[in-house]
């Protein structure tokens, strides 16, 4: 079956066989944590380093790589794929286990630091995961 | 233009452009919403630095402070890696994670400064 360009995770093109929604699904999922990723490594590099709510999200963020992993592994996955897709997983979360986790430190807007109002950046960058809408997930 | 408001300005600009960073290496890098976000943020940069240069700022030290940022945000603006010729990717049938969109997505992320 002819094999269809779906992103490009960690320097790699990925490609998946036209309607293996499954794959798609744990491809997508990777490509917005790159981003994620990226955007939650920028927060580190600003006052939210000592704060709670980076913590907060990285914690979260684990926890859902984590999930990710489990439902990949437990998934009809092409082995060879799924092999491939779980090198990634392994990477991003040795990358977000690099960032602050601890969640006991004072947020920097009651520390009277961050005074962009009631938004907050680190939910935000989390919030870009909710940008993939298609496939749903597969049922594991 | 208030020193606060710049620097909030300056810390949102710091993340969208670390996140368009990781997108210059996913398939967005052709996409033409990465070529039009590239445009939108050096010209968001480009404002903050006019805005920079209007406000009254008491302190040498902070101005100059803040413009070093600016100016650090812009070279990575510029730096920003767009293929030459672009095209939605999901037009193009590449990126296939339905209606929404990652970049404009990071782009928005300036919206929570308020």
């Amino acid at each position: 079956m002819a094999k269809a360009r779906c992103g490009r995770i960690l320097g790699e093109e990925i490609y998946i066989e036209e309607g293996d929604t499954t794959t798609l699904y744990f491809i997508n999922q990777l490509r917005a944590y790159q981003v994620v990723l990226a955007a939650l490594k920028a927060l580190d590099q600003d006052i939210c380093h000592d704060g709670c709510s980076l913590p907060s999200t990285v914690n979260k963020v684990i926890k859902r790589l984590g999930k990710l992993k489990n439902d990949l592994e437990a998934s009809d996955v092409v082995a060879e794929e799924k092999k491939n897709l779980l090198s990634k997983v392994d990477s991003f979360l040795a990358d977000v286990n690099k960032l602050p986790q601890d969640t006991s430190k004072t947020c920097r807007k009651s520390a009277g630091e961050c005074v962009m109002g009631s938004g907050c950046f680190a939910t935000g960058a989390l919030n870009l995961i909710e940008e993939i809408t298609e496939p749903e997930a597969p049922k594991i | 233009m208030q020193t606060e408001v710049l620097d909030n300005q300056i810390r949102g600009l710091s993340i969208v452009l670390g996140a368009l960073q990781a997108a210059t290496g996913e398939i967005c890098k052709s996409c033409l919403n990465l070529e039009g976000a590239k445009t939108k943020v050096g010209k968001m940069v480009k404002k903050l630095g006019m805005d920079l240069d209007a406000a009254s700022i008491c302190f040498e030290k902070t101005k100059a402070d803040l413009q070093a940022r600016i100016d650090n945000l812009s070279k990575v603006a510029e730096e920003l890696e767009v293929a030459e010729e672009c095209e939605c990717q999901k037009t193009a049938g590449n990126c296939k994670l339905g209606a929404e969109c990652f970049v404009t997505a990071t782009i928005d992320l300036m919206k929570l400064v308020q």
